[in-house]
């Protein structure tokens, strides 16, 4: 493998030129694939495996099934109100509610309105008839669309048999309906009034991804060294200041994932189409930030725990964690409150709460303004725990930890 | 006394690599950490399963008896608790802004007015969508409350309706309309997540394993001994998938006893799958991945540097696999990486078994999927060890 601080071929241009370890940095990641690979190919698959993952992001033409065993007028007009809603795509009439519950099993559809016998009878008897309808629920995201679909769906029909009969009496329908329905609520789904799973999730499940990466690659670069070997030659490259040495190593990949994420922002308001109320300017601070704060909490990691082969892995589980954490799909204050604290170690939360309130109710600096400073918390800390760094590289300079 | 040269060399294999693993204190915490506590954090994360009581805001502009009611009744559902009653809606905007509630009720100046008019009284409720659980909670409790007050109400608009409606209403009743949610009867988001995470549990630290493990073998040269044995090189890297293999299949049976017997008994997660149907789905799962690994390893330099790539897939294999966003609305696309990376018809078939008491013949296609790509997998692993063996150890200078 390369090893650059050892390659005796290599002559390092940094050396004797002052060029210090922003130059070696430089000279590191066009030597090996991986960091080409992971700091810049993977974040643009990301960007383009979300902004297509979703389709158009609107639960169309989902599959369900209709058992129809009363097949009169009545029962072919209810069926062809389901058909009708865009929600649902009916892929099969079953003959009885096994075969159909059967098909469910198999996920062949997602759920299935079941007309019994004698509806119509029952209808035009005023003896209360009653219609069903089942959803999938192991597959909860797709299972509450086709619930809601077929709750919207039927509201027409409920009231039919008595609506039915006033007007055939003479009365007016506005008024029957009224009498029937005298409060109504006329209900808004703030910001995504589609219920798009695009808007939804695309943009912070791409920031959610995109941390893992960020924590990865930092903690990667830095670990490297040691575990390389290289630890002298790096701090040697910075005339011994850590804080140059560490600047000089972590801004090329700062300015990479900047650069990435700006151009997700742009992909995903202005080719995706996602809604975006609020200020840009301040959106793209906040992701600056979110993008310091991340290699911030690598930087402590590794300082905390500094075997990379420990480290990597510890992070890669917790990264994902950041998915949970976020808030997002599991609301956080539904959780137990140690996880509620637990999630405010992680800079992604701060960065959900602070993009939601941006994106979607254009708050302005004032609102977001505790997000954010919690997010530069993260880079004081790792500030803080520097010396400790350097003393680490200096006096234990090999990571032989396996 | 065991013969130990006289044993097939797979079952070496096996064994030094169980050795190696047993060994590696990086390796060991990526399988207690990732089995085990990954496995029992997630359980608890998502042990309340359920979203109750939302934030509300209400702005009551009518301050009448029936809206009070109203709002009474709304704090009175689980799904949300109604948080602050306010004089206006810029202060309700402005706490649905800082995340304080998530959704406001309208009740305008007419409310009552109209409706003890008897005619059509609409009031708005705005629901925020930051997270669809909330939504749907909002949405349900508001409908709930609408239609009981509608119901409770009901007879006081009697005056007002004429004598062919009261006839209408005395002779007719309306369509009952009953919804039943299958397979979730507590109708839990950990119900529905907890068993696809679980399945994506064992394909990333399986994957791990395997990374760390090769990048090591890479690195220290570990294949050489093997390689100075002399036979067949397709014979040989045969014997090395197999045996390494058969430790990770190994171990991960004893982890999945752990992970989908013991978790779901502790934590009340569906297990209506049998022994049997589990184990032969998770057979070609584990085999599959552990072959894919195998052949992956030919990228594999150092130990760590795999586990960037592993642990960015992770979150994306969970919409690959289909329980998330319905495959049948992706594109094309995406529905054939869906067939090529074990992890994602695995976790589709487990939740089919585990949550919807499926029988092996409703995972047929899944199960297809797998024993492909378990043989795919295989031979494309031995031909990389092949390739390994040949390349790096048939000359003495490494090529790299």
């Amino acid at each position: 493998m390369d090893n650059i601080c050892n390659d005796a071929r290599v002559t390092p241009p940094w050396e004797g030129q002052g060029g210090g370890p922003l130059l070696r940095e430089l000279h590191r990641m066009t030597s090996r694939r991986i960091y080409l690979v992971a700091a810049v190919v993977l974040p643009l698959f990301l960007i383009a495996f979300m902004a297509t993952i979703f389709g158009t992001g609107q639960m169309e033409h989902i599959p369900i099934g209709v058992v129809d065993a009363d097949n009169t007028a009545s029962s072919r007009s209810v069926v062809r109100n389901i058909a009708a809603v865009p929600t649902f795509e009916v892929r099969h009439h079953y003959a009885d509610d096994a075969t159909a519950r059967a098909a469910v099993q198999r996920k062949d559809i997602y759920g299935y309105l079941s007309i019994p016998p004698r509806f119509e009878a029952d209808m035009l008897r005023g003896e209360g008839a009653t219609l069903s309808y089942y959803y999938h629920y192991a597959l909860l995201a797709v299972g509450g669309e086709v619930m809601s679909a077929f709750e919207q769906a039927l509201i027409p029909v409920r009231m039919a048999p008595i609506v039915v009969e006033a007007v055939t009496l003479g009365s007016t329908e506005e008024s029957i309906e009224t009498f029937l329905l005298p409060m109504t609520s006329d209900d808004h789904a703030l910001y995504n009034p589609s219920l798009n799973y695009s808007t939804y999730l695309t943009l912070p499940i791409f920031y959610i991804m995109f941390q893992i990466l960020v924590l990865l690659v930092t903690l990667y670069a830095i670990g490297s060294e040691r575990k390389e070997g290289c630890s002298h030659s790096w701090l040697a490259s910075a005339h011994g200041n850590i804080l140059v040495a560490l600047t000089g190593k972590l801004l090329p990949y700062t300015l990479l994932f900047i650069c990435e994420a700006l151009l997700a922002n742009v992909v995903f308001f202005y080719w995706v189409g996602i809604p975006f109320a609020g200020d840009m300017c301040l959106f793209s601070l906040l992701t600056v930030i979110f993008v310091l704060a991340t290699q911030s909490v690598a930087v402590l990691l590794y300082t905390l725990l500094p075997a990379l082969s420990f480290v990597i892995s510890i992070v890669s589980m917790v990264g994902s964690l950041g998915a949970t954490l976020s808030g997002l799909t599991f609301p956080l204050p539904a959780m137990h409150p140690i996880v509620q604290y637990a999630a405010l170690l992680f800079p992604v939360r701060h960065f959900t709460v602070a993009m939601q309130q941006i994106v979607y109710s254009d708050a302005g600096f004032a609102a977001c303004s505790s997000s954010l400073a919690v997010l530069c918390l993260f880079p004081l800390v790792a500030l803080l725990l520097l010396p400790r760094l350097r003393r680490i590289l200096h006096v234990c300079p090999h990571d032989t930890l396996e | 006394m065991i013969r130990w040269n006289r044993l097939p060399l797979s079952i070496r294999v096996a064994w030094r690599e169980l050795q190696a693993i047993a060994t590696s204190y990086s390796v060991l915490l990526v399988l207690v950490g990732g089995v085990f506590v990954y496995g029992l954090l997630y359980n608890y994360m998502y042990a309340p399963n359920v979203v109750r009581e939302v934030p509300v805001a209400v702005v009551d502009h009518s301050h009448t008896a029936l809206s009070r009611q109203y709002v009474r009744w709304l704090d009175a559902t689980p799904d949300v608790a109604v948080a602050y009653e306010l004089p206006d809606m810029v202060a309700a905007k402005s706490l649905m802004t800082q995340g304080e509630v998530f959704g406001i009720l309208y009740l305008p100046r007419d409310f009552a007015t109209l409706f003890y008019e008897g005619r059509p009284s609409v009031y708005p409720f705005y629901a925020s969508t930051d997270a669809f659980l909330y939504y749907e909670a909002m949405e349900r409790a508001n409908l709930l409350v609408m239609e009981a007050m509608d119901g409770d109400y009901r007879t006081t608009l009697l005056p007002f309706l004429s004598l062919q409606g009261l006839a209408a209403v005395a002779t007719q009743s309306p369509v009952t309309v009953v919804g039943t949610a299958l397979y979730n009867p507590i109708e839990g988001y950990g119900v529905y997540l907890i068993p696809s995470v679980l399945m994506i549990i064992i394909f990333q630290t399986l994957m791990m394993l395997i990374a760390m493990m090769s990048g090591r073998e890479r690195q220290q040269r570990l294949l050489a001994p093997y390689a100075c044995l002399r036979s067949n090189h397709t014979r040989l890297a045969l014997s090395l998938v197999w045996g390494k293999s058969l430790t990770y299949g190994m171990l991960y049976g004893v982890f999945s006893l752990f992970l989908m017997g013991a978790l779901p008994l502790i934590f009340d997660i569906p297990h209506a799958a049998s022994g049997l149907s589990l184990t032969v789905l998770l057979v070609p799962y584990i085999f599959s991945t552990s072959f894919l690994g195998l052949a992956l390893s030919r990228w594999y330099t150092d130990p760590e540097a795999p586990i960037l790539f592993i642990a960015f897939f992770s979150i994306g294999l969970i919409f690959l696999s289909g329980v998330s966003f319905p495959l049948e609305l992706m594109p094309w696309y995406w529905c054939a990486v869906h067939y090529i990376i074990p992890a994602a018809p695995a976790t589709l078939a487990f939740v089919k078994l585990s949550a919807m008491e499926a029988s092996l013949r409703d995972i047929a296609p899944e199960l297809i999927a797998l024993c492909m790509q378990t043989v795919a997998y295989f031979l494309l692993a031995v031909a990389v060890y092949r390739r390994k063996l040949k390349c790096r150890y048939s000359s003495p200078h490494e090529k790299g």
